[in-house]
């Protein structure tokens, strides 16, 4: 039991930085951005070929993919969505299932479809008061909990945080105080793009890297973001510790195959019972 | 030749009729379902299961239609009380939900091996020779059928008050019209839509597996949909008929270029999909065909204007 919340707290670790990321984009550009998954992937390859391909060890590699990898969220931006930004969030929607194949499928050809694994040394398990805690989920923690405090930092105390609060919040209202939308929104990219680095190296860390890698979480970083409350990226964290226990603990009856019907199973009760998810606004519908 | 044909065009008509489901659901009522593939495989699989258990092919057909469209008229009553980012994602769940079942509940799917066997219907008569080139008119009189069905429903009142609730659902409730119940119904026509192509798609090889079911269906649907032009039924078939000839011409790149390999080629094409998708959605919008629309009768030509004079 313990054991299977400390496995469950290292899933929601590892899915809370993926979930903010697509709360944040999600508070800005209103619309659910479904390549998140595919991004995950290209990070994660983007971290491997940096470690083995240039033998960096995998700090250096991981450093290097957190600060390249805003770049390819704002090319993305700049090509798919940025000409239909006008056009409602159905459009960006079904654009971003289509930017999720392309990225996907430039995964698989130049790497084909076999699994990969980082180059780092296999490490004991700590052993806590008779519960395994390993490496690994050390890292995790640490990596997660400060890119936490990084973003909260961001949004709450810096001018850009405001920034950002205000075009979520009202985007006439915020463009009428005279700040840029633009930026703003570029802005948001770099972040969730260094979010989603950062979780991409840790999943390549936690399971092999195939193609698929971020397709199998890309169910249950929605469903994290949804059960905070789409837009909220403190909610999305709770979100995600929420569903990484109860995902774990759900395998004591359940097939483990089922982890992510379970997460939507999850969600699918919350949007009963509590429409806005457990920390979001209901919003004001003109 | 002549056998390769028939079968692609079986496939495309397979196709269309998912495109078509797609195009009542978000061509039509701007409903997002991102779990077409699921709802496909939850046909195909319902009618495979009763085929292979002695039920007439009428049952087992009817069967997928029911299941598909009350899953359809569940899921989107769920989600439709809220916004249309939540029926995406639910029904991406969904999808994901399906394909799990698929791939694990051996006992009664099969698991990732499928089920082999599946009895086409009036083989005995028709005999195998033959059998491909029935089975594609019958696919084609399908789609033809549901096509009227369609082409009728869009001209009458039921498919003005679906767009009309696309275009302002506030507009349309005010004028009284009971937005959810018309988009749950729509969803569910489109789910039973799905149900027939699921059952076409399990007679077609005689054998399912999870494989066939993959979420390249859906996006292909979304292309077909949007580069025939949203709610147009006419335009989906020229859309869905052009990709397809497209992707298939890139089956021969493997002739031209040697250094690619098949798992490359694959990737191409489905870069080549996820593209074209965005490129459609980005550069013509409004697809091929314009969608039906009642206009006013065009002003009489022959009344002199004032300023004229």
């Amino acid at each position: 039991m313990g054991q299977l919340i400390i496995n469950g707290l290292g899933t929601g670790l590892i899915i809370a930085l993926p979930a903010m990321a697509l709360s944040l984009t999600f508070g800005i550009l209103r619309f659910p951005n479904f390549a998140i998954g595919a991004m995950l992937t290209m990070a994660a390859y983007m971290a491997w070929s940096f470690n083995t391909i240039l033998g960096m060890s995998l700090i250096l590699a991981a450093a290097l993919t957190i600060l390249l990898f805003p770049l390819v969220a704002l090319i993305c931006d700049r090509t798919v969505f940025k000409p239909l930004r006008t056009r409602g969030p159905v459009t960006l929607l079904v654009a971003s299932m289509g930017l999720s194949f392309v990225l996907e499928n430039i995964c698989r050809l130049f790497y084909g479809n076999d699994a990969r694994s980082f180059d780092i040394p296999l490490a004991r398990p700590y052993r806590v008061m008779g519960l395994r805690i390993n490496y690994e989920l050390l890292v995790t923690a640490g990596v997660s909990i400060s890119a936490m405090a990084m973003v909260y930092v961001i949004l709450q105390h810096t001018s850009l945080g405001r920034a950002m609060r205000a075009v979520a919040d009202n985007p006439n209202l915020a463009a009428a105080r005279g700040i840029d939308a633009g930026w703003v929104i570029g802005a948001t990219w770099c972040l969730s793009g260094m979010l989603i680095a950062a979780s991409g190296v840790l999943i390549g860390m936690d399971r092999a890297i195939d193609p698929q890698l971020g397709w199998n979480y890309i169910i249950v970083c929605f469903a994290a973001a949804i059960l905070g409350g789409l837009g909220s990226p403190v909610g999305a964290v709770i979100g995600a510790l929420t569903l990484g226990i109860v995902g774990e603990l759900a395998t004591l009856i359940v097939d483990p195959n089922y982890r992510s019907a379970i997460a939507f199973l999850v969600v699918a009760l919350v949007l009963l019972v509590r429409p806005t998810g457990l920390l979001g606004r209901r919003e004001i519908v003109k | 030749m002549i056998g390769y044909l028939t079968t692609i065009m079986t496939l495309v008509s397979i196709a269309v009729l998912i495109a078509m489901a797609l195009n009542v659901q978000w061509g039509m009522c701007g409903m997002v379902n991102f779990g077409l593939s699921g709802f496909v495989a939850l046909g195909a699989y319902t009618t495979a299961i009763l085929m292979l258990n002695g039920t007439g092919v009428f049952m087992a057909v009817a069967a997928a239609i029911v299941i598909c469209s009350v899953m359809g008229a569940l899921l989107s009553l769920i989600s439709l009380r809220l916004s249309d980012d939540y029926l995406a994602i639910v029904t991406l769940g969904f999808g994901e939900v399906i394909r799990l079942i698929t791939l694990n509940e051996d006992w009664l799917t099969g698991g990732a091996l499928g089920l082999p066997g599946i009895p086409r219907p009036l083989v005995d008569y028709i005999g195998t020779d033959h059998y491909e080139k029935f089975y594609l008119a019958v696919c084609v009189l399908v789609v033809l059928l549901i096509f009227i069905g369609l082409e009728l429903a869009t001209r009458a009142p039921f498919g003005r008050a679906l767009r009309a609730i696309r275009d302002d659902e506030v507009v349309a409730a005010s004028l009284g019209k009971n937005v959810l119940l018309m988009r749950v119904k729509a969803f569910a026509i489109g789910g039973g839509i799905t149900g027939i192509a699921g059952s076409l798609q399990a007679f077609q090889f005689s054998y399912i597996d999870p494989s066939q079911f993959s979420a390249i269906m859906t996006v292909y649907a979304f292309m077909a949909v949007i580069a025939g032009g949203r709610g147009s039924h006419s335009g989906l078939i020229l859309g869905a008929c052009s990709i397809m000839v497209l992707l298939e011409a890139t089956r021969f790149l493997k002739d031209v270029v040697n250094i690619l390999d098949n798992s490359q080629i694959a990737a191409i094409r489905l870069i080549l999909i996820g593209g074209g998708l965005i490129l459609l959605l980005i550069y013509r919008p409004q697809g091929l065909i314009r969608e039906y629309r009642a206009t006013a009768p065009a002003a009489p030509k022959n009344v002199p204007h004032d300023r004229k004079e």
